[in-house]
């Protein structure tokens, strides 16, 4: 179909009116398509027709706009993050995972509880551990006490053994008018000649000062030994064995004493 | 002032939507006027201001035309709205060389008013508003007076003889296929055609006259 035929068979009219059939709807195309005058023509057939529908304008309300404007917006807003113009490429790339998220802050909590848990059990080692040494510290004084007291037991069951014993022969040193209050007391064995000496009413020795047991035999005295304190206590203890012996005495020597005395007498007994 | 004081966000929501539309229509002014071309153009890189001018242009004919259809306002009207956010949405289907902006929109238009008029709703709906006709009909005096153009152009149409009117309004405005025109007029398919472009000659001439 050429233009003059297109133009008078009406088909322009029924496109710009909108009820031409898909056929005449692609005639009309490729005719416009190929002869820019047509257009022309299908412009007046249009610009007519619109001009009849102003015949019959109606000015809608503002709020119809308003609502349009505000749907296309909305529209706009909800699209936007979906587009690719604002580097989403970016935001989609180091997006993390909800799930990911979650179990990074379990474990955040996880761990923050195991610290918590690690401090508080530490600080209940620690206070244990204190608990333990003080414990332990008051059982080894008290298994030193008990060794004590033991080894006390024993001296006095030793000392009693030796007063009880049917060997003993006791001598009483009495106070030299030097000391009359000093008394000391001795057990001499009858068997084997042995000497304990109980020096507990002996007044104590001044510093740098030790009592010394002399045996009187045959009229010169013999060294029976340096009577020892403990702890500054005096306590029974065996002096040198003598078989016999004219006299016992004790006097009061420089520490560590001498083969044969220099200080003052302080108790003497005589054998008969 | 008692009543405006209680629905304070009402009325600030009121005063955006008009300074926004104040600045429409200043911006409009500095712009004068868009040719077809550049509103096309725009409207294809989604131009919100564009747009605001088609709206303010094409809206009154587009509602006029639905009206025509529906004689229903408050349908007449979500129609119009349904129509402008269809042609926002679908700008990028319009093709220039196949014809004028006005007339693909007026498809649009009436395709969704023609689908309104089959829907059910809008069946049960034209019953109970028959009632309200009535009132209509006299507030459509007073939106007629509102274009002294639609005055001028209805004059000039009564030039044109009733049959020519008919067949042009029968297609352009209640959107009756060449069948139904031919059905309803009486008249062959075949003269559909023929008829139709006498009318439309005949129109172009008591336009420009």
């Amino acid at each position: 179909m050429n233009k003059e035929d297109i133009i008078s068979s009406g088909l322009l009219e029924l496109y710009a009116l909108g009820i031409a059939s898909p056929e005449e709807k692609i005639q009309v195309e490729r005719g416009l398509a190929e002869y820019p005058e047509l257009r022309h023509e299908l412009s007046a057939i249009e610009d007519s027709l619109e001009t009849y529908a102003h015949a019959y304008t109606k000015q809608p309300p503002a709020r119809i706009k308003e609502k349009i404007f505000e749907e296309i917006s909305n529209e706009a807003a909800k699209k936007e993050p979906a587009d690719g113009n604002h580097q989403p490429s970016a935001q989609i790339l180091y997006r993390i995972p909800a799930f990911f998220k979650l179990a990074a802050a379990a474990m955040l909590l996880l761990l923050i509880g195991s610290i918590a848990l690690s401090y508080l059990y530490y600080n209940r080692y620690k206070e244990a551990d204190e608990k333990y040494n003080a414990a332990s510290d008051q059982l080894q004084q008290a298994n030193e006490k008990l060794k004590e007291n033991d080894e006390a037991n024993a001296a006095m069951k030793h000392e009693l053994n030796l007063m009880s014993d049917k060997n003993a022969l006791p001598v009483v040193l009495n106070g030299t008018p030097q000391a009359p209050d000093a008394l000391a007391k001795i057990y001499w064995m009858k068997n084997n000649g042995d000497i304990y000496i109980d020096p507990t009413n002996l007044p104590p020795a001044p510093e740098g000062k030790q009592y010394q047991f002399w045996a009187i035999i045959d009229g010169k005295p013999i060294d029976g030994g340096m009577i020892r304190t403990e702890n500054g206590v005096y306590r029974i203890q065996k002096m040198k064995s003598f078989g016999h012996a004219d006299a016992f005495a004790i006097t009061l020597e420089n520490s560590g004493g001498g083969p044969v005395p220099h200080g003052k007498t302080y108790a003497m007994a005589k054998i008969l | 002032m008692l009543s405006a004081d209680s629905q304070p966000s009402k009325s600030s929501i009121f005063n955006f939507y008009q300074l926004k539309r104040r600045y429409i229509l200043i911006y409009l002014e500095a712009v004068k006027k868009y040719s077809e071309e550049e509103l096309v153009s725009l409207l294809k890189n989604k131009d919100q201001s564009a747009f605001s001018y088609l709206y303010d242009n094409y809206s009154p004919v587009l509602l006029g035309i639905i009206y025509k259809m529906i004689s229903d306002r408050v349908l007449a009207e979500d129609v119009l709205q349904e129509a402008f956010v269809k042609i926002w949405n679908n700008f990028s289907g319009y093709d220039s060389a196949k014809g004028r902006l006005f007339t693909w929109m007026l498809n649009i238009t009436r395709n969704l008013t023609i689908d309104t008029i089959r829907s059910k709703s809008f069946k049960n709906q034209s019953k109970i508003r028959n009632d309200e006709k009535a009132v209509n009909n006299i507030s459509d005096k007073t939106n007629a007076a509102e274009s002294f153009d639609a005055l001028g152009i209805r004059k000039n149409l009564t030039l044109l003889k009733d049959d020519q009117r008919e067949i042009i309004e029968l297609a352009y405005f209640r959107g009756f296929t060449q069948d139904e025109i031919s059905k309803q007029l009486d008249i062959p398919l075949g003269t559909v055609k023929t008829k139709m472009r006498a009318a439309i000659i005949e129109l172009r001439k008591v336009l420009t006259s």
